[in-house]
């Protein structure tokens, strides 16, 4: 099968890398066949366990900062080699100390999607045909249509092939999405003020501050002196009320804004299931519309908000005069 | 910590309004407040008095003074404090007549607010630092932007004064508006033959360094060490090599070239000297018109010149001067009359601008000083002039008055019945607003003595009398009450002032505001009239505001006055409300090098090659750009911190929580 023979490659090609490099981040088998887990490859043994599938869901990109000196490998899908562009426009990695193996992709499941259609805990096995999954349950082979599967981001997936990549595992996929239209962004505005901010009242009020959303994000990179667990400045108690959450969630926002390049990492592992890739894609909207931008696309590109000059093209604060 | 507050009444200002008592006995109950108490004039010697002595009695460790906005009195608070022993940042100041006693008559709820901005005030104090300003040496020189009549006052005023001047001029020489201008109201003295020896004084005094054909490109720097960028227009011709002799006009074979000088009244050829008293007094090629810069042949200057001074490929030159105030004084253009489609909107040849005809009036100008009609050279027997030119006029977005307009066109009336003693002056006006030393007396003479005809109205239309090639003004005179019609050989438009073309790009440079018109604003409209509220810059003359040729003298020497009194001191101290970053917190990503507007953040390298940033103090003007950006927070304003900010803003919000259920 295609797939398989891509595992092969991949397999092939991280173990003509492995020695000039610390280790490479890449996927294997995690409990059962609709889970993989990350895995950081040392040796060939380890290399052997790697897999690419519609399961490899995690962005690995989250683990590279902070891996300062150290030559590292990483797989990529095409929407976490946007986190690495960032990552290196804004001068935190370093793309020598880099290999990356990219991974066209055709889109990641969403467990949650497929919860609600199927028993997984029971999942034997999965297979994935072009345009369909097929779990084997122990009553027999469940089919469920491909689309109604795959993540949201994935449906409107503009970069299925790694924009950055050292040895491109392909074929490379055609782009599935059409140009972002934000309808779920559009529909949810469409919402009075009332509606809309009791609606985030009910979501904030059921967030448990595990910060999540927080770990998985990989342009997080405040580590340990992020503004959540500071005490100088002091910008969240430790009350667990309402307001705290929000602040929180309204800060992660703002301060992705024009750098979230939408992985969604911190609405998949959100164990709430709170869907803050909105506020994101809210903030992405608007720096689309204000400055013609979006992250993670040009590594030389400089992000609006990291520059500063007197008059904004399409801010217009002189007026008309003559 | 120990802090007092002091309500202040400013009279009525605030008291009428705000419960001052109240406020006073609110804010005894806040946190580390131990003495609170009402004054009728904070700022007063009894005011400032009871404050100082206070400080000393309850050894208080902070002040916070409720009254009217900081850019006002935080200064003089300040100075009581430091007096009492107290570090001057330990003051805090709520604004409590602008931002409540006069925009709302409801006491209670004025009352309220201002509680709750003297305890926000608190708050901030609570978290205040001491702080100690740095000192920092000055560059005992001044760039002067604009070599009109303001700009020449103000550098020969600070050379006089021992500054080293940069006068840097956009056109090819000084003398701005003044060279152009026939005479001058209202003593009617030729306006070149005074202006003339100061710009040659300015051309020829060695602490002035001129720079023209200049524009600034770009500022850096601070008061007191200001980098300036001066971009030097390619002239084509070698400037330290041309003596002025002038051969090279003579033998331009591209003569069709529109004099910009004579506003285009006459032509001119491609290479030449602007008017006979230009300073410098150097040739230029107009690079658009240059038969050799856009054909490639020609080349009669290079022939004639006989010192080898043209240069044909001459680039522009960016030269860097470091300063240590600027002076502005850029003046103004004139409005464009095409705008007004009552007066032809530009299509008649016979409708002139004041400035056109003040050109006709110069006996150096374009027709040797004989007034001709622009059609056909006929000398003109009846003038009309229209005054409010693009002034006073809401519909054209130019509702101010141009101040001069009535000066000169009653000069320019009484000038006309000069040449031509058998002509006819009209002058349509709105108002006639004559209100400076002699100008009163001026315009009755024009009235009385030349007989010129004044008509209270304004001109509805302008048509073309095919028949008699003249001009029918027709229009009303609102003091007759009834419509007239003049049968006009020449009209002459007083145009109103505008802020210089450019005005707000070279703002926003010198990070000065300018009004809705694009003129600069000046720090205080009666107090700190040549002051921007950047320090070290100040403005002279009409960038500021429409202005005549006194009114702009007398504020360059002002604003000379105060580069002076700056620059006499060897060092100044730099505001310690600066920016600093805490090391231990910075994850070196660099975004608040890059976001700075005054390029005040340096990278430092750790030993272990990891970054960290450093604010440069002296260059840091506190705008807290980089703190906002920084995504750790590890940059922080100094007493204003986040923290600072939150206490501020949990003061305000102190009933969230009571009104919102989570």
């Amino acid at each position: 099968m295609a797939e398989e023979s891509r595992t092969a490659r991949l397999i092939e090609a991280v173990k003509a890398e492995l020695p000039n490099l610390d280790f490479v981040l890449g996927y294997s088998r995690g409990f059962d066949a609709l889970h993989a887990t990350p895995i950081s490859v040392r040796t060939g043994a380890d290399a052997d366990q790697l897999v690419f599938d519609p399961t490899c869901v995690e962005n690995l990109a989250t683990s590279l900062y902070g891996q300062s000196g150290k030559r590292i490998g990483i797989v990529v899908k095409g929407c976490d080699s946007r986190s690495i562009i960032e990552l290196m426009q804004e001068k935190l990695i370093v793309r020598e100390n880099l290999v990356i193996f990219g991974m066209p992709c055709r889109g990641v499941l969403d467990l949650a999607k497929v919860r609600v259609r199927a028993d997984i805990t029971q999942a034997r096995g999965v297979a994935f045909g072009a345009e369909e999954v097929r779990l084997l349950l122990p009553d027999g082979e469940r089919v469920l249509p491909r689309r109604d599967v795959l993540a949201d981001k994935c449906l409107r997936c503009r970069y299925p092939n790694p924009l950055v990549a050292d040895h491109m595992i392909g074929p490379e996929v055609e782009r599935a999405g059409e140009e972002d239209s934000y309808a779920d962004l559009m529909a949810f505005e469409k919402l009075t003020e009332q509606e809309r901010f009791d609606f985030w009242k009910r979501q904030m009020s059921r967030c448990i501050r595990c910060y999540a959303c927080r770990n998985a994000c990989p342009l997080c990179v405040c580590k340990h002196v992020c503004l959540a667990d500071s005490r100088e400045p002091h910008w969240l108690s430790a009350e667990a009320n309402l307001q705290e959450k929000w602040l929180f969630q309204v800060m992660h926002a703002l301060h992705l804004a024009g750098r979230c390049t939408e992985c969604g990492e911190c609405q998949r592992s959100c164990p709430m299931g709170i869907p803050i890739l909105l506020l994101k894609r809210k903030m992405n909207r608007e720096l689309k519309e204000l400055f013609n931008y979006e992250a993670g696309v040009d590594p030389e590109a400089v992000p609006p908000l990291h520059t500063f000059q007197m008059e904004e093209e399409k801010i217009k604060d002189r007026g008309q005069l003559w | 910590m120990r802090i007092g507050v002091m309500i202040c009444h400013c009279g009525n200002n605030i008291a009428a309004t705000v419960d001052v008592e109240a406020v006073a006995a609110a804010a005894r109950e806040f946190p580390d407040v131990v003495f609170a108490t009402d004054h009728m004039y904070a700022c007063s010697d009894p005011g400032q008095k009871t404050l100082e002595q206070t400080i000393r009695d309850l050894k208080l460790d902070g002040v916070v003074v409720a009254s009217c906005s900081p850019r006002m009195h935080e200064v003089t608070f300040r100075r009581a404090v430091e007096r009492a022993g107290l570090n001057r940042y330990m003051f805090e100041m709520a604004n409590i007549r602008e931002h409540v006693a006069w925009i709302s008559l409801d006491r209670k709820r004025n009352t309220e607010k201002a509680t709750d901005l003297v305890r926000m005030a608190v708050e901030k104090l609570r978290h205040d630092r001491p702080l100690t300003p740095k000192s920092f040496d000055v560059q005992k020189r001044v760039l002067i932007v604009g070599g009109g009549v303001a700009g020449i006052q103000a550098a020969l005023d600070c050379a006089d004064g021992g500054l080293d001047v940069v006068l840097v001029e956009r056109k090819a020489s000084i003398g701005g508006l003044m060279s152009q201008f026939d005479k001058t109201f209202p003593t009617i003295d030729c306006s070149v033959c005074v202006l003339g020896p100061k710009m040659v004084d300015a051309g020829q005094n060695p602490r002035i360094t001129l720079h023209a054909l200049s524009e600034v490109d770009e500022v850096s720097g601070y008061v007191g060490n200001f980098e300036v960028k001066i971009k030097k227009h390619a002239t084509y011709v070698d400037w330290s090599k041309c003596t002025g002799c002038g051969a090279c006009q003579e033998k331009c074979p591209s003569k069709k070239v529109p004099d910009a000088f004579n506003e285009n009244v006459s032509l001119t050829t491609a290479i030449g000297i602007p008017f006979p008293q230009a300073i410098p007094k150097r040739a230029t090629i107009n690079a658009a018109y240059c038969l050799k810069l856009t054909k490639g042949k020609c080349g009669a200057c290079e022939k004639v010149c006989p010192t080898g001074a043209i240069a044909y490929d001459m680039t522009d030159e960016v030269v860097t001067e470091k300063v240590g105030a600027i002076i502005v004084a850029t003046g103004i253009d004139l409005f464009d009359h095409r705008k007004c489609g009552e007066y032809g909107a530009g299509r008649y040849p016979d409708v002139v601008t004041s400035i056109a005809y003040e050109r006709m009036l110069s006996a150096s100008g374009p027709t040797a000083g004989h007034i001709k009609r622009p059609s056909d050279g006929r000398e003109p027997k009846t003038v009309v002039f229209i005054s409010c030119v693009g002034s006073r006029d809401r519909s054209l977005n130019r509702p101010y008055c141009s101040g001069f307009c009535c000066m000169y066109t009653a000069k320019q009336a009484i000038l006309t019945r000069d040449h031509i003693p058998d002509s006819r002056a009209y002058v349509f006006y709105m108002d006639i607003r004559a209100n400076g030393k002699g100008y009163e007396e001026f315009v009755r003479r024009a009235q009385e003595e030349y007989g010129v005809e004044y008509v209270r109205g304004r001109v509805a239309q302008i048509h073309p009398d095919p028949e008699t090639g003249k001009l029918i003004v027709r229009g009303a005179d609102t003091l007759l009450g009834r419509q007239v019609e003049v049968a006009a050989d020449l009209v002459v438009l007083a145009v109103g002032a505008e802020a210089s073309h450019g005005a707000p790009e070279l703002a926003e440079k010198l990070r000065i505001s300018y009004d809705a018109y694009g003129f600069f604003m000046e720090s205080h409209p009666k107090l700190r009239p040549v002051e921007t509220n950047t320090v070290g810059v100040f403005l002279a003359g009409a960038c500021q505001g429409p202005k005549d040729i006194p009114a702009s003298v007398a504020q360059a020497s002002a604003a000379a006055g105060k580069v002076l009194g700056l620059l006499s001191k060897d060092k100044l101290e730099s505001d310690p409300q600066i920016a600093q970053v805490a090391a231990n917190r910075c994850i070196g990503c660099g975004k608040c090098e890059r976001t700075c507007p005054f390029g005040a953040i340096r990278m430092r390298e750790l030993r272990d090659g990891s970054k960290r940033a450093e604010v440069v103090e002296t260059v840091c003007q506190g705008c807290g750009i980089c703190s906002v950006t920084c995504p750790v927070r590890a940059i922080q304003l100094q007493n204003f911190t986040d923290s600072q900010l939150l206490a501020e803003v949990n003061a305000l919000c102190r009933t969230w929580d009571e009104t919102t259920e989570s």
